[in-house]
């Protein structure tokens, strides 16, 4: 299917982000449509598109919002998630940027579909222009009845608003970020219950990213079928891949899931700087496992595919590493991130991401002890899993695989010299015999 | 009810229990740092990782539900495993300076350190630094290397003080606790705090560095702080009081008391104001004199006045026992005007402990008889008749009736004023006889709380009278085993004897057998006597209280 060609989330269409030319587009067409439609039937459509969420934990959208109890007492919220804290990653701010009316039309219709009163557009806080750019696309909206009450004279009304983050990548985390919404600490939140039972102040509550919401007007107004045969069917549509690092032309390519990394990369990318060999490359955001480069013919950018690497699509945030990186730097400063970034709520996350921290510094001073390899392995196995979180386990799994596939880089950086150790009694202990 | 499995041993429990839930009634302990029976569920410390059969991953037993046959294995080896992970990682940043750590001992961490640890460590940096010594409150002192983030003492102020005092701020190992900008830890409950923290991060800055606490012996017994009357140990060390906790009762105080009564109930008792023996006024001034001789002296002198001349004032400070005698006694003499002076701080009082009745046995005083038959027997009848010099003795059992002063001003028209007391105070000031009490925390007693609830106070500070040893009462392990070169074995004894025993003296010089040997005997006279007290023993009473046949519901349980 890597024929597929068509750029449906971010099209070459100029000034889309204006109301008017998004309209002039078959823009709010799905809405109009939607709106004739039980939300039930809604649900079932995105259903068999089989759309699966771009977030980084791959989960089917449509069952999601089946979780979303039918009738309830209290108000149903969806947060849209554009926290975009994973390093890699700047594929949503596209959409802010270029499409955003295509987002707000994918969320009013998940609103519609899930009965949910408001939505909350959770962006990080750095993203200053974004959030100017997304607000006005918003007022845009109301002013001509697409979000507020009665959309389009219908009995269904939903608010819409935008929470800037504050600048912590765990916010990005769904519990943590409705804790951040309520005015709390960014703490994830143990789980079960479910956000679709006990959510936002206690509500039932969906969040998805802003790229998913984004796929649900073009699978409303062209249908499922179409959708579900876009790249590979496990997890069709197509992606926004963000490729950064040693490439010629980083950026965001929109192409369908399925496509070979190489394509990537050498086509679109415009291959490695000065030609050089792929040392290494994370498929999909930091917290993706590491793929060595002799590893990467035939690799296909999809959730199926990856999972013989051992890794997995993630957010689609590419990193290209050429043959003269330093791998044990890299994974140094992505442990730094991790730690710095830990919410400090539960034990193994918050002290095991300084301690590996603590031994890989070790390793770039050139201080490192043979132990400490396994050491290092040994403390991210010892968080991985145990945590509340998932970025527990983000931190754990470039450590398992660069000390998988790179073992022989920090042997290099093993001390050489052995430290003297020699018992030197402090002066006044130092009794001259008699 | 579901069938649920824990380490090969079938057991069948409420559907709606997590899993620590379950095993603790199954008497098996999953270790566990952040999880507290009555604050909500947080999840964190991950110390409760235990092993279900067809999970994926091990969960945290705190917060997973059981389900029909549900498998859980609390010790396999996966589960060893997380633990000690989890204890390593634990104390990588936390400091070992147990040696001067007023938590050594009844400190969790170090518990499980024992228990679930490896016994070693691979960590070989420096460790993360934080604020030593920060005052969170006018109570409580803050060491923040030490504390864990199991957030109990946020959530405990959040959920049962209801006063969001505490956060932490800062991420990941740099996580500190502290106070909300421009608040302090000072609700009426924040020391409770301290018990909740397992480690040392939290300590009173009362008790802080007094003791180490093996030195200490503890007893059960009850504060007198309020009409409340929380269950609390009592820790004693040299026959001082050194501190009180809070001992868990779920119909009374749960697992809680307030700062007042932790910090305000106990002083006196090891003050220098203390009476050490009776006392009789001679040539204006009051000098110590022999019990026999003091005792002599009131019996004589009550003699010396007609009935209605006489007036005596109970005590809701004072035990049943006590009140109980000396209601008998009265009752004996033909004295009528009997009453008690009430204690109420109105508007003192809230939905989690604290009462307006600042005195511990209300109920109780009352149900024994302390109370007047009719309205002109009543204590501001009798102060009036004081003043008009219808009444010109008075028996005053514990309480500093002239710490008001009007009543002190009516006081000095008496001819002849006996006080049982044990400490200085205004109407001791004013007496003609004193006769040395013991404190609560000096002799055995019931006291019956405002839900008309019969709980026993036990002695935890040794007096003449009273025998650490030959007595029973708890002992340390200085009381044990040190010896007299020790300077922890010495402390003061004082001739002071329980009211209810200074009662019966007085009985016996008066020409009345009374044989009353122990506080015991005379609660069971009161249970034979009291329809209230049908049934009650200070075995029924045991350690969590026995609730009076009341008729009618004069209080509402709350819990
Ligand atoms: C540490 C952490 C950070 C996350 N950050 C983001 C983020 O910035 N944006 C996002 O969409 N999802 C993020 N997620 C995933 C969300 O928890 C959630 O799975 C996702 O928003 C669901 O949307 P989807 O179903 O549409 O993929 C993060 C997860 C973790 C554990
Ligand atoms: S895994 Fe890390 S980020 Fe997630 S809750 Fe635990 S400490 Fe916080
Ligand atoms: S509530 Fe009353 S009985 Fe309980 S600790 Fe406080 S003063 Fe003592």
């Amino acid at each position: 299917m890597s024929d597929f060609t068509e750029k449906l989330l971010l099209p070459e269409i100029p000034n889309l982000h204006n109301i008017d030319v998004y309209e002039q587009n078959s823009g709010y067409q799905a809405l109009r449509k939607v709106l004739e439609m039980t939300p039930d039937a809604v649900i079932d459509v995105v259903k068999k598109s089989n759309l699966k969420g771009r977030g980084g934990a791959c989960f089917p959208t449509g069952l999601k919002w089946s979780f979303m109890p039918k009738q309830s007492s209290k108000p149903k919220y969806l947060c849209a998630n554009g926290d975009e804290g994973e390093p890699g990653t700047f594929k949503d701010r596209q959409i802010f940027e270029f499409n955003p009316h295509l987002f707000i039309e994918g969320s009013l219709i998940s609103a519609y579909a899930m009965g949910v009163q408001v939505i909350y557009v959770y962006i990080r806080g750095e993203y200053v222009k974004w959030i100017n750019l997304l607000q006005k696309a918003i007022d845009d909206a109301y002013a001509k009845k697409y979000i507020g009450k009665k959309i389009l004279g219908t009995n269904f009304s939903t608010e819409m608003y935008i929470f800037p983050g504050a600048g912590a990548y765990i916010c990005g985390e769904e519990s943590s970020l409705m804790n951040s919404i309520e005015g709390d600490r960014g703490y994830p939140r143990v789980k079960p219950p479910f956000p679709a039972q006990n959510g936002l102040w206690g509500c039932p509550t969906t969040i998805n990213n802003i790229e998913t919401l984004s796929n649900v007007p073009l699978i409303i107004n062209r249908g499922a079928e179409w959708y579900s045969k876009i790249g590979e069917p496990k997890h069709p549509g197509t992606l926004l891949f963000g490729i950064s690092g040693h490439v010629n032309k980083p950026g965001v390519y929109e192409l369908p899931t399925g496509t070979l990394l190489t394509d990537i990369i050498y086509k679109y990318a415009g291959g490695v700087r000065d030609n050089k060999k792929i040392k290494a490359v994370i498929p999909g955001g930091s917290s993706t496992k590491w793929i060595r480069g002799e590893e990467i013919d035939g690799v296909r950018m999809d959730s199926e595919a990856l999972k013989a690497y051992d890794t997995s699509i993630g957010t689609g945030g590419i990193i290209v590493m050429d043959d003269d990186t330093d791998v044990l730097k890299v994974l140094a400063r992505l442990i730094h991130f991790y730690h710095h970034e830990s919410c400090g709520q539960c034990t193994p996350c918050r002290e095991g991401c300084g301690w590996m921290e603590k031994i890989i510094k070790r390793f770039i001073a050139g201080e490192g002890k043979l132990e400490d390899i396994d050491l290092l392995l040994n403390v991210a196995n010892n968080i991985e899993g145990n945590t509340v979180c998932a970025l527990g386990d983000a931190a754990a799994w470039p450590v398992q695989s660069v000390i998988k596939k790179f073992r022989e880089e920090f042997e290099k950086r093993v001390r050489k010299i052995p430290i003297e150790k020699k018992y030197v009694p402090p002066p006044h202990l130092i009794v001259e015999k008699v | 009810m579901v069938k649920i499995t824990i380490d090969g041993k079938q057991y069948e429990v409420e559907n709606n229990l997590t899993i620590i839930q379950a095993a603790r009634e199954s008497k098996i302990h999953i270790p566990h740092f952040c999880w507290h029976p009555k604050l909500t569920v947080s999840g964190n410390c991950r110390v409760c990782l235990v092993e279900v059969e067809k999970m994926p991953k091990l969960v945290i037993a705190c917060s997973t539900q059981v389900a029909d046959g549900m498998i859980v294995h609390t010790n396999s080896e996966k589960v060893i495993k997380a633990q000690n992970a989890v204890l390593e990682f634990i104390l990588i940043n936390h400091p070992l300076d147990c040696p001067i750590c007023d938590e050594a001992g009844e400190c969790k961490l170090q518990d499980y350190a024992y228990k679930y640890s490896v016994g070693e460590s691979r960590f070989e940096f420096d460790k993360v630094r934080k604020p030593k010594r920060v005052e969170l409150g006018p109570n409580v002192m803050l060491d923040t290397e030490r504390c864990i983030m199991c957030s109990r003492c946020i959530r405990f102020c959040d959920e049962i003080a209801k006063k969001p005092q505490l956060t932490f701020t800062q991420r990941g190992d740099h996580v500190e606790l502290t106070t909300f900008p421009g608040e302090c830890l000072d609700n009426p409950y924040s020391m409770n705090v301290i018990d909740l923290c397992p480690v040392g991060a939290l300590t009173s800055r009362d008790f802080r560095f007094k003791a180490r606490v093996w030195e200490m012996s503890s007893t059960d017994t009850i504060c007198v702080g309020c009409s409340r009357g929380c269950n609390i140990k009592m820790w004693v060390r040299n026959n001082e009081i050194l501190r009180l906790t809070p001992r868990m009762n779920p119909q009374v105080n749960d697992y809680w008391m307030c700062d007042y009564g932790r910090l305000n109930t106990f002083k006196h008792v090891n003050a220098a104001n203390r009476i050490k023996a009776p006392m009789i006024r001679k040539e204006g001034k009051l000098v110590e004199v022999g019990w026999d001789e003091a005792i002599a002296k009131v019996s004589s002198e009550l003699k010396a006045y007609k009935k209605p001349e006489i007036a005596a004032i109970g005590s809701a400070f004072s035990s049943n026992e006590d009140n109980y005698l000396f209601v008998k006694l009265m009752g004996i003499l033909g004295v009528k005007k009997l009453d008690i002076m009430p204690h109420i701080k109105t508007g003192d009082q809230d939905e989690l402990l604290i009462r307006e009745d600042k005195t511990p046995n209300m109920v109780g005083t009352r149900e024994v008889g302390v109370k007047p038959d009719s309205n002109e027997f009543g204590f501001s009848s009798i102060m009036n008749d004081i003043r008009h010099g219808k009444v010109r003795a008075l028996y005053v059992l514990d309480d500093d009736i002239a710490a008001d002063p009007n009543i002190a001003e009516a006081l000095i028209k008496i001819d002849f004023l006996v006080v049982h007391a044990s400490n200085e105070n205004e109407t001791v000031k004013l007496a003609d006889v004193v006769l040395a009490s013991s404190s609560y925390a000096e002799k055995h007693g019931t006291f019956t709380n405002f839900q008309g609830k019969v709980q026993r106070n036990r002695p935890a500070v040794a007096t003449l009278d009273h025998d650490r040893i030959l007595d029973g009462m708890e002992l340390s392990r200085l009381d044990k085993f040190g010896s007299h070169n020790d300077r922890w074995t010495q402390g003061i004894k004082r001739d002071t004897r329980a009211t209810w025993r200074i009662v019966n003296m007085l009985a016996t010089a008066i020409g009345i057998r009374w044989r009353y040997n122990t506080c015991e005997e005379v609660f069971n006279e009161i249970a034979a006597a009291i329809p209230a007290f049908k049934g009650l023993s200070y075995l029924k009473i045991g350690t969590n209280g026995a609730l009076l046949n009341l008729k009618k519901k004069s209080v509402t349980v709350k819990d």
